[in-house]
């Protein structure tokens, strides 16, 4: 890439914009702090509060095992210990594993990739509050007796049955869709900025392979989430409104929970595993001093093991009685998906071995962590085999297999990781002999606790037991993993010692004290800005390979050395070639995004206990707050359209359409509600497929309105269009009036949509056929509407004069918008129309 | 368990390394053992496990040898060409050989592990229905219907194929005999349908292997083993019109506190279908589905508070009964022969 | 104009040879819970089988397709790994050597998943 030539700023020059940078990105003052939206901060808020929600669940694990020492113990109860290992296992996936690598992501992607901000930070923000609301109401239930109690997977009926469940389920499922929001948020948020907010010259060959996981992982969150929050909703409708889609009496069925919770639950096994190894791609190179061995190896185990994730869930379903050939399908991709993770440890052990390795600690939580994995990823391949998992399937065998996979393949690396990063967080580095204590105590605590639970699975103990017969011949496995359980806990204490003790005596530590090769090593805990100027990059490991660019970073010598009309900037750059585009300018400090979180998180508490029109007065709250952070915080029109960054280069400062952050965004977003809606009409023709006559004989929402509907809305699709491409003409006046007609049409056609099953007067409590009907027209009325509100949203914008012919971002976005909701309403309109008048 | 060693099938002595590997760690035998296995299909299944466990043992060793030889100060440094040729072959050929043969084999293994045939080839069925916390087993004749009925214990010929009709009444169970075969859910609304061949005489426990609830850890089957010969007698005693049990003062305390409308005892008034079928009663090792010993004492406690030994369960309590009753109740289930 | 472009300047390239993965794949098991939901005979299913066997062989065919694509994409081999240097070239080097690695994985994935066409020989549980 062909760059100007360096700016070359006075000493007295470089001052003055370091102050001005230092003032634009500032944390506000007192308890303001906390409307703070950096990346740094809500990277470290995320985490503390992912590793809070650890411990605590570390703490249930113990109760459990304290329970299970010895056989027939009354230590806990039926009831409490129930509780307990379904809080452990929900804690730990849905607000430590998934949260951690989230945390991670927002605090160190931008200065890895050179740049200051990912694009939407108040986003991050959010999504962080959101995480931690949720989080604190799912955890604190265990406190009033009236945690979830059915297990982390909610199999229905038995999670459906309320006496048995009380609100715990509840509970469970409204608070963790509101923690699936932030991860959908999250996935958006690095999806875009990996795309799109790396350092110039940082092409994708050039990438940290950190950033090539995450990209995957973003990727798989979009895919693997939402059959979920499908499931979800399916399921709460049954518990709130009696909507049989689980009751096998009325046409339902309890494996389709199964199916949707474990499309998600495998892929998600990848997603909290492949960031952990993100981390150690990263530390591999920087001990073994070298670059990494088989750049593109690794690029081809994240994606294959992306891909193939998806291929895996009835693995966790071998005993429900379906075809032999149906498991064979699943056995054999679970056995594929072993390829590129056995590509990605030969990887590291080619790069070990072509290099020097420095082994610090690090290095030793990452090959301790290496060893307990391949034990687990070995009772994979066995337990991947059906016949074998007919016999260890829910039982301690997989208990172990399961502890040593995310244990060794994402704890280890992850803790690895804080010794790696820690001098990041405060320019200190941690205790090298605590460290080494604490490997030790965890890693032979881990394996005396865990080795002997392949043991009891075998020889017959199933999962999820409260207690034990004394001859079963269980009793001292079991308190064997009691111990070691309590070794390796007394291990993680010696690191939250570590990390939490006082520092401010310690040396600071050198910048880049490992001597690293990759951008993030530049960063300065104490300056908020990630980088004092965006670099030009040239090389996988630029501080290897560009001699000067630390001190030419830091003399400002490069990109947006400044901030002088006081915006906090970042730059965009095209995906491949990472080509500056654009300038950025990205959102501040702003207290919308806590009230945001807390009024959504109202609505959900507020549905849980069934306070209605508390729950009405929530959701009005958070409409308002959102209107009023888009309003003023999104697509802003400059004051001029273009920005000196230095380097005598010009970028614009808005961008709509494919070129602009937003319009990817929505992309993004609608990728994954777009899946959801997939998972419903996977619902609609999993019930076909389980009756012989799934319409159980009711009259469906016949041929008319469905048809009528759809007409409806590709009439309202194509006033979109055309309002778009009027607008683009200059014509904004004539573009209003479509997008009024355009609303009218698909007000009609929401109505329309609804009219079907309402005129054949489908009692969804009848029976599970009239309930999918139901809920796929809702969904798409409710689309319907949403679409509305950003209709009427864009002709404010237009009143307003914050949007006009040339600056017209929102309505590409909408139009984008729309061109998802003509895919939805013509698949939901010809499946509960045509369909049924098919058969 | 009283384990019968003489009749276990030869088979076993090959897995003989991997067996003594078991005994060194933790011992495998057990009445609920899948590595002492007592059926056809366990013992594929285990035969199975014993060559993957060696395998992954071997892989896991070569590997971590890898990774301790790299961190040794005095070793040769790889060239970069080399380093990608381990990739190449050990990351990616070997892997697939390997997995790609282990596939196939356990493909192979799986109609073996799991036998399909026609109902017709199996001359008996039991039909297993899981219930919050306990088992229904109902011996079927061909047409399918019931011959009779009983509750946690399934008496099973040596050496015939035993074909079983699993469901489930309220919430989703797991079917499962270690010793005897892998497991197979019970979903409500499904019927699902799996065999299982006894090669060895004896006593073998099943536990629930789905979560069902409070009690899920207290629901435990025994299934006993016969020679054919023993096995006819007892289903034939079982199909036979049932005696009248003499009656006692405890049959009267069992009728007049309304155990009837929920239980039966073939031969008596007490012909409720709610819960467990009580005929027979005294020849069950365990009461309450594998809660405690069958013994005065227990049954005992079980009538007057059943939450107490078994949370969640279905059954109120009886703790109104005056004790003399609850003792007389317990003597004649003690008694039903 | 050609039927296949001379240079694709996209990142979607890569994915290709997965998604024909994930395309094979569905189709396997969604023919065969349909069929084995809705008849479940027996008799039909060597239908099945060869319907598969078939749609695997297309399956890897696009595979190889993409395969010989990426491999002209990476030069035919004439450059090797790692392809580092700062320049668009080495980036699409880069592209069709992670091209071709994932339709080497493809391949064999698709592989696996028709293995149990040859070993299971009925829709019985």
């Amino acid at each position: 890439m062909t760059t100007g030539p360096l700016n070359d700023f006075s000493e007295s020059e470089r001052k003055a914009q370091e102050e001005r940078l230092r003032a634009v990105w500032a944390n506000p003052p007192g308890w303001r702090y906390w409307t703070s939206v950096n990346n740094s901060q809500i990277g470290l808020w995320y985490a503390a509060a992912a590793f809070g929600f650890m411990l605590f669940a570390g703490v249930l694990a113990l109760l459990v095992r304290v329970q299970l020492a010895v056989p027939e113990n009354d230590f806990l109860s039926a009831e409490l210990f129930n509780q307990a290992f379904t809080l452990h296992g929900t804690v730990m996936m849905f607000l430590f594993a998934v949260p951690i690598f989230e945390a991670v992501a927002i605090f160190l992607l931008p200065p890895m990739l050179g740049a200051r901000e990912l694009p939407f930070p108040r986003l991050s923000a959010f999504g962080f509050w959101s995480f931690l609301l949720g989080g604190v109401f799912v955890c604190g239930s265990i406190f009033f007796n009236a945690a979830p109690n059915a297990g982390w997977f909610m199999y229905p009926p038995l999670a459906t049955d309320k006496q048995y469940s009380g609100i715990g389920a509840d509970i469970w499922l409204l608070g963790l869709s509101f923690i699936e929001v932030a991860s959908i948020a999250a996935a958006v948020e690095l999806i875009v900025g990996i795309m799109k907010c790396r350092a110039p010259g940082m092409r994708i060959n050039m990438m940290p392979l950190f950033a090539w996981y995450l990209l995957i992982v973003a990727g798989m969150i979009l895919f693997a989430f939402p059959p979920l929050i499908a499931g979800d909703i399916l399921f709460e409708m049954e518990r709130m409104f009696d909507w049989p889609f689980f009751d096998a009496g009325r046409g339902g069925d309890p494996l389709l929970w199964q199916h949707l919770f474990w499309i998600f639950g495998h892929p998600e096994v990848y997603i909290i595993f492949l960031p952990a190894i993100a981390l150690m791609a990263m530390i591999v190179p920087t001990f073994s001093q070298r670059p990494i061995v088989g750049y593109s190896w690794i690029v081809l185990a994240a994606v294959g093991t992306g891909f193939l994730s998806f291929g895996l869930w009835v693995h966790h379903m071998f005993t429900t009685g379906l075809p032999q050939i149906s498991l064979a399908f699943f056995s054999a991709a679970s056995e594929a998906v072993a390829i590129p993770t056995g590509v990605q440890i030969f990887v590291f052990i080619a790069t070990m071995l072509a290099g020097r390795v420095i082994f610090s600690v690090p290095m030793l939580f990452g090959t301790g962590g290496l060893a307990i994995f391949i034990i687990g990823g070995l009772t994979g391949v066995m337990v991947a085999l059906v016949p074998i998992d007919w016999q260890a399937h829910d039982t301690y065998f997989v208990v172990a297999h399961l502890h040593y996979v995310i244990i060794g393949g994402m704890l280890f690396p992850i803790v690895a990781g804080i010794y790696y990063y820690f001098p990041l967080v405060n320019a200190r580095q941690l205790s090298e002999r605590l460290g080494r204590i604490a490997f030790w105590l965890m890693f032979a605590g881990f394996n005396i606790g865990f080795f002997p639970m392949h043991f009891s699975g075998l020889r017959g103990m199933p999962r999820r037991v409260f207690t034990y017969p004394a001859d079963a011949g269980w009793d001292w496995l079991n308190l064997t993993s009691t111990i070691g359980a309590f070794i390796f806990a007394s291990g993680v204490l010696v690191i939250v010692f570590d990390v939490l003790r006082p520092k401010h005596r310690q040396p600071r530590t050198k910048v880049n004290p490992w001597n690293a090769g990759t951008l993030e090593w530049l960063a300065q805990p104490e300056e908020n800005w990630g980088v004092r100027s965006i670099p030009v990059i040239t090389s996988r490991y630029p501080l290897w390979d560009q001699p000067h660019l630390a001190r030419e970073i830091a003399e400002g010598r490069y990109y947006l050395p400044d901030a002088k009309e006081g915006y906090r900037e970042t730059i965009v750059t095209s995906v491949l070639d990472a080509k500056p585009i654009q300038c950025l300018r990205v959102g501040g400090t702003s207290y919308l995004t806590i009230l945001t979180a807390v009024f959504l998180g109202g609505v959900f508490v507020a549905l849980t206990f069934h306070w209605w029109l508390l729950c009405a007065l929530f959701g009005i709250a958070t409409f308002v707050t959102i209107i009023a952070w888009l309003w003023n915080g999104t697509a802003e029109i400059p004051q001029q359209p273009q920005k000196d960054v230095g380097l005598e280069l010009s970028l614009p400062l808005y961008a709509s359409g494919p070129a602009s952050v937003g319009w990817w965004a929505m992309f993004i977003t609608m990728v994954g509600d777009g899946t959801a809606f997939g998972s419903l009409v996977f619902g609609y023709f999993f019930y076909w497929t389980i009756h012989e006559d799934f319409t159980a004989g009711i009259a469906g929402p016949g041929l008319f309105w469905p048809m009528a509907g759809l007409a409806l809305f590709v009439a309202s699709w194509l006033g979109m269009l055309a309002a778009r491409s009027v607008n683009a003409g200059g014509r904004t006046v004539f573009a209003c009036m479509l997008i009024v007609a355009s609303m009218i049409l698909t007000a009609c056609g929401s109505v329309a949509a609804l009219l079907g099953p309402w005129q054949f007067e489908m009692d969804p409590q009848s029976h599970v056929y009239p309930a999918i009907v139901w809920i796929l027209a809702i969904w798409l009325a409710v689309h319907g509407a949403v679409g509305i509100v950003m209709q009427a949203y864009c002709l404010a914008r237009f009143l307003a004069g914050r949007m006009t012919a040339t600056y017209d971002t929102e309505l590409h976005n909408v139009v984008l918008y729309w061109h998802f909701l003509a895919v939805t309403a013509l698949t939901t309109l010809v499946v509960i129309g045509v369909f049924p008048e098919l058969r | 368990m009283k384990d019968d060693r003489a009749t276990r099938p030869a088979t076993y002595a090959r897995f003989a390394p991997p067996g003594l590997i078991c005994l060194l760690a933790s011992g495998c035998r057990g009445a609920q053992s899948a590595l002492d296995p007592a059926g056809e299909e366990a013992e594929a299944i285990h035969s199975l496990l014993v060559v993957t466990a060696v395998g992954g043992g071997i892989i896991w060793l070569l590997v971590v040898g890898l990774i301790l030889y790299a961190r040794r100060r005095d070793r040769p440094v790889l060239d970069v060409e080399r380093a990608q040729k381990l990739i190449s072959w050990g990351g990616v050929a070997f892997p697939t050989v390997i997995l790609l043969a282990l596939l196939s084999y356990a493909l192979w293994k799986m109609p073996v592990a799991r036998p399909w045939f026609d109902p017709g080839d199996a001359p008996m069925t039991v039909e297993v229905t899981g219930e919050q916390f306990w088992w229904r087993v109902r011996y079927l004749d061909q047409e399918g219907e019931p011959v009779f009925e009983t509750a946690n214990e399934i008496l099973m010929p040596i050496g015939e194929r035993v074909r079983f009709l699993l469901k489930a009444h309220d919430v989703i169970h797991s079917f499962w005999i270690p010793a005897l075969g892998g497991k197979m859910d019970m979903i409500p609304g499904r019927t699902n349908v799996f065999s299982l061949k006894a090669t060895r005489t004896g006593i073998y426990r099943g536990p629930c292997a789905e979560f069902c609830g409070s009690s899920h850890a207290l629901m435990n089957l025994t299934a006993r083993v016969l020679e054919p010969q023993a096995f006819r007698e007892w289903f034939e005693s079982r199909s036979a019109p049932a005696g009248r049990p003499a009656e006692t003062e405890g049959q009267a305390a069992f009728l007049s506190h309304g155990c009837g409308a929920c239980h039966s005892v073939r031969g008596t008034q007490a012909r409720g279908q709610v819960g467990p079928d009580l005929t027979a009663f005294a020849k069950r090792e365990r009461l309450g589905a594998g809660v405690a010993a069958n013994t005065q004492e227990n049954r005992v406690r079980f009538i007057r508070n059943p939450d107490g030994l078994k949370p969640g369960v279905r059954m109120p309590a009886f703790s109104m009964v005056p004790d003399s009753e609850l003792e007389a109740i317990a003597t004649y289930l003690g008694g039903l022969e | 104009m050609r039927l296949i472009p001379r240079e694709v300047e996209t990142l979607w390239t890569l994915f290709t040879a997965p998604v024909v993965w994930a395309l094979h794949f569905l189709a396997c098991y969604v023919t065969v819970a349909i069929y084995c939901a809705k008849s479940g005979e027996v008799g039909g299913y060597d239908t099945i089988r060869w319907i598969l066997a078939v749609i695997t062989l297309l399956a890897l065919a696009m595979i190889v397709v993409s395969a010989a694509l990426a491999f002209r994409q990476w030069g035919f081999g004439t450059d090797d790994p790692p392809h580092d240097d700062p320049t668009r070239h080495d980036r699409t080097l880069f592209q069709g050597f992670a091209t071709l690695l994932l339709s080497g994985l493809s391949f064999i994935a698709v592989v696996f998943a028709a293995a149990p066409l040859i070993f299971i020989a009925g829709c019985f549980s």
